[in-house]
């Protein structure tokens, strides 16, 4: 081959290479009117396995023929990473949804979402569960869509079998015990009493709900109570191993839907979670909900729970047609069409509980009724600048304790003197 | 990755230029050189020298991504002296790279010298070392934590089958999380270093050992004195290599403990991500990963140092 052939196809290829980068940063952007439909774009996490978006989307076009609305689709752990990247390029994604109230504080602190007062006032802010954790300062950035909280699941059948009562007006410590009577190995197979994920909000998001403590005070001694249960626990046997829990990566849907567990605190998500699973086929297990097990018996019922939103982007190439849809799907309309796939909506009123304990396979039974209605639910993380890094410590420690490497009172003393020079100073 | 950067390609004879035609050829050979390289030197800029420059700027400025950056000198530094999370992860990394490297140097060579020899079925066996490099890392670190899963673990259960009654907790274990990333890397990397050994070893000349054997020298003396002088080139570059990747070690260990327990397996890579990406806090971590680049930076350039002495 001659030189000046070669040199031509180096160059080809490089140009080859030139046109292939620019091709694949265009191809995403196009946005507008197609055959008279107006694009929406919202940003949307795991969309094939997060059930609502679909329902949400498809109800609103079937209500609204000339809206189509197009998945951003992310992934659920690289969310708030990418759309900070997406946000500072510029992007014009109409809708986002808010994945947690940290990151939505970080978002409305600097300027990226458009104020919807407008769009909150006409939902109603009196039945918007969690509207305060949006409200900057009289503004708001984002409607609540969706709002979750945590309570008890627990296996009826292995409660029967163990000749116990449903888990009715628990305190801590009945719980504890009930628990470890629950707890057995037949057949050479374990069955814990309960199960506790290696969350840190298990122990700390409950003790700060439940004894109205602040996450990012560094002042942390409400934490105790609730560290020495889940050691308790853990130590009884009664629970599995945080060490075990941790190094196997183990799913607490494994371990309830195997009956491995007899009782699991947990997050309202998962309501939606094992009615697929039990629809699917993949678990027979018979479950009801309980409130949360409280400190005292007076009846009061403390939890704690987070809510997901819609903001609308200030790039959004659709500002009003995006504003539309957030009415829509936080209003009653929005809550009806999540309700029935088992997604706890933000917007709470009779219709809409009428509408969701209608679902098909959740247990209807009056404590689980009850559960759905804790008379408090406090915020899983105060919203600030400083939750992020406040997270970050609180965790790291919580690991540290729960593995028994650190006592539960130097545990705290050491997240306080960390939280108090790391973050606050 | 090239070996031929370290083991010395011999220089053609270059014919002393005596015409005009033949400096007129010599511009035209660099030019098509450089055409050559292009798309690959394209592809360095835009995704890595660009992207480092613009990094050890912005180690001097404050930078969240949604606003402008904010020049604040050598504040970011003086954060990361004061943290305490800064000498975690610093003396994390140290000790991985003091455990990872010779580790993995030893057992690399040690595997060479088995498997460097004719025998049937040798194939299979180089493969078989070999297999964990191009295994999914992902895959590794998920097989590994099973294994060392404190109760249920083969790992301890092998342990307390050999009379060990107080096994170590492994990756739930703050003293005994970074020892278990440390194996677990060593098995995964001792392949392809093994490879490469196994390459050194075969240009060794047979006649340097029959003439040892001559001499009358026992296997010992042969490894010391023909094998491991031989094999000097090839170690340099492994120990470099193998440096270079220890101080940059993440995804093996995020997947493996995720830094924990505690702080226990926090690395500074790790530090970086969590700090950018993780908190928006591209300034500093910034000043992290230059802090990073000049260690390994400091490292590989004492390494070459020595070896230049030693070749003297």
């Amino acid at each position: 081959m001659k030189r000046t052939t070669l040199a031509a196809i180096a160059l080809a290829v490089t140009a080859g290479l030139g046109l292939t980068g620019c091709a694949g940063a265009a191809g995403p952007a196009e946005t507008g009117n197609q055959n008279g439909k107006t694009k929406l774009t919202v940003s949307v996490w795991n969309y094939e396995g997060t059930p609502e978006f679909k329902a949400l989307f498809d109800g609103y076009e079937a209500a609204n023929p000339n809206v189509d609305i197009e998945p951003v689709d992310i992934l659920a752990d690289d969310y708030p990473q990418k759309v900070t990247t997406m946000l500072a390029g510029g992007d014009t994604t109409d809708v986002l949804t808010m994945k947690n109230v940290i990151d939505y504080a970080r978002y409305a602190n600097n300027g990226q979402l458009q104020e919807i007062n407008s769009v909150v006032d006409s939902v109603g802010k009196d039945n918007l569960a969690s509207l305060d954790a949006f409200d900057m300062n009289g503004k708001y950035f984002a409607a609540p869509y969706r709002q979750d909280f945590w309570l008890l699941y627990y296996n009826k059948d292995l409660f029967k079998a163990a000749g116990i009562d449903d888990p009715k007006d628990l305190t801590w410590e009945k719980y504890s015990e009930i628990a470890k009577k629950l707890t057995s190995t037949a057949d050479g197979k374990k069955v814990y009493g309960t199960y506790h994920h290696i969350w840190r909000s298990v122990v700390q998001a409950i003790a700060a709900a439940q004894n109205g403590g602040d996450q990012i005070s560094g002042e942390y001694g409400f934490f105790e109570d609730q560290y020495n249960t889940a050691l308790d626990l853990q130590k009884s046997g009664a629970t599995l191993d945080f060490g075990t829990a941790k190094s196997q990566k183990t799913s607490y849907r494994t371990m309830f839907e195997t009956g491995q567990a007899a009782m699991m605190p947990m997050g309202t998500w998962y309501i939606a979670g094992i009615l697929q699973a039990k629809k699917d086929g993949k678990t027979n297990v018979n479950w009801g909900l309980a409130p949360l097990p409280q400190k005292d018996s007076s009846g009061k019922v403390s939890t704690f729970g987070s809510p997901t939103a819609f903001a609308v982007n200030k790039n959004a190439a659709h500002s009003e047609e995006a504003k539309k849809f957030i009415e829509w799907a936080a209003g009653e309309e929005g809550a009806k069409t999540i309700s029935k796939i088992g997604v706890v909506p933000a917007l709470q009123n009779d219709a809409v509980t009428a509408e969701y304990f209608k679902l098909d396979g959740l247990p209807t039974d009056a404590l689980s009724k009850k559960a759905f209605t804790p008379d408090e639910t406090a915020l899983e993380m105060p919203v600030s600048d400083k939750s992020a890094a406040t997270d970050k410590i609180l965790n790291q420690e919580h690991d540290l304790v729960m593995v028994g490497e650190r006592s539960v009172t130097d545990g705290i003393a050491e997240m306080g003197k960390r939280v108090k020079d790391e973050v606050l100073k | 990755m090239t070996t031929q950067t370290i083991t010395q390609a011999p220089v053609p004879e270059r014919t002393a230029p005596h015409s005009r035609g033949n400096r007129k050829q010599a511009r035209r050979n660099a030019l098509i050189g450089w055409t050559f390289i292009l798309p690959n030197f394209l592809g360095f800029l835009a995704f890595t020298l660009i992207p480092v420059l613009a990094a050890f700027a912005l180690s001097f400025m404050e930078w969240t991504s949604f606003s402008a950056p904010k020049w604040v000198g050598l504040k970011n530094f003086e954060r990361m002296i004061a943290s305490d999370s800064f000498w975690v992860a610093l003396r994390n990394t140290v000790v991985y790279a003091l455990g990872h490297v010779p580790l993995t140097m030893a057992l690399a060579l040690v595997l060479a010298m088995l498997l460097n020899r004719k025998l049937k079925g040798i194939g299979f066996f180089r493969v078989a070392i070999f297999f964990p490099y191009i295994t999914s890392l992902v895959a590794v670190a998920v097989v590994w934590n099973m294994l060392f899963s404190p109760d249920s673990g083969p790992v301890n259960q092998f342990l307390h089958g050999i009379g060990i009654a107080e096994a170590p907790g492994w990756t739930s274990s703050s003293d005994w999380a970074l020892p278990a990333v440390i194996i677990t890397s060593v098995w995964r990397d001792m392949g392809y270093y093994m490879v490469l050994y196994l390459a050194g070893l075969q240009a060794i000349p047979t006649e340097l050992y029959e003439a040892a054997e001559v001499d009358g020298a026992s296997a010992w003396q042969r490894f010391w004195n023909v094998t491991l002088p031989s094999l000097r080139p090839t170690t340099f570059f492994v120990v470099v290599m193998l440096t270079v990747s220890s101080f940059k070690v993440f995804d093996l260990i995020v997947v493996m403990t995720n830094g924990g327990p505690g702080r226990s397996t926090t690395v500074l890579s790790q530090l970086i991500y969590q700090e950018g990406i993780g908190e928006g806090k591209f300034g500093y971590s910034s000043a992290i990963s230059l802090v990073l680049f000049l260690i390994v930076l400091t490292v590989t350039v004492l390494q070459f140092k020595i070896q230049q002495r030693r070749e003297r």
